[in-house]
């Protein structure tokens, strides 16, 4: 199956969960697995509140879901126009956060890797972040 | 507003939803505040109602840990669901608190 999506929010708190709500109704399409569907809205929370809370934790701005099903993988892009990030490997280190007195743990990169295939960061400070993320589905497994 | 109650210096948490940074922030204050209002030795949270939970998730237990070990207390968890409960383990939090599976142990 091949299929797009593409969705603008504000980066607000609120819209966490939405972001998470429509991940999940865009995934309802190829009848995963509950435990597919919540790694995926574990990764797209995790890039999507980095957003709000570092690349616009002085403004305020847009958030920028693309998700696309080919085949057996679904790509997804979470984009921002935010600070963006100084140094992008050292701020994908397990527990490196810049925020440590808002209880931020450091673990969101960490968490993306671990429940996607593929991760990949770009980021240029003063334009924004874009996070790329596969995973395959593998379809025999979900039967 | 948070779901507690109180069984001597015991006080139980009932979370609910989805525990992301931004019922994080909420929670993080509710917390703070029922703690100050009374002191307790044992926290326990109940994760039984919890549908979602990030990293956001484990820094608010992470940081309701530090503030009951600052007076020699400590956290407990019960209630976990798989995908909570593989969240705990990837993020090292089963070392720290300590995890009950059902409703009949005591509390040490």
């Amino acid at each position: 199956m091949n299929n797009q999506m593409e969705l603008s929010f504000s980066a607000a708190a609120e819209n966490e969960a939405f972001a998470r709500m429509v991940i999940s109704a865009f995934l309802v399409q190829i009848n995963p697995t509950l435990s597919v569907v919540s790694e995926i809205r574990t990764a797209v929370s995790e890039a999507v509140t980095n957003s709000i809370v570092h690349a616009y934790s002085d403004d305020t701005g847009k958030v920028v879901m693309r998700a696309k099903l080919d085949e057996n993988y679904v790509y997804i892009e979470i984009e921002d126009y935010g600070k963006g990030i100084e140094d992008v490997h050292q701020a994908m280190q397990p527990f490196f956060t810049t925020e440590p007195e808002q209880e931020r743990t450091g673990m969101g990169f960490a968490l993306m890797q671990s429940f996607m295939d593929e991760v990949h960061v770009s980021s240029a400070v003063g334009s924004g972040t874009l996070v790329c993320m596969k995973k395959r589905l593998n379809a025999q497994e979900d039967l | 507003m948070i779901q507690s109650e109180w069984d001597g210096d015991r006080l139980t948490v009932y979370l609910d939803g989805e525990i992301d940074h931004f019922a994080s922030v909420h929670l993080r204050e509710d917390i703070e505040a029922e703690l100050k209002r009374r002191p307790a030795s044992q926290l326990v949270l109940d994760f039984s109602d919890v549908r979602f939970m990030d990293s956001s998730g484990v820094g608010m237990i992470i940081g309701r840990y530090k503030t009951m070990k600052a007076h020699g207390g400590s956290v407990y968890a019960q209630g976990l669901h798989p995908p909570i409960d593989r969240l705990f383990h990837l993020a090292g939090l089963h070392r720290i608190i300590a995890i009950k599976s059902g409703g009949q142990e005591t509390y040490e």
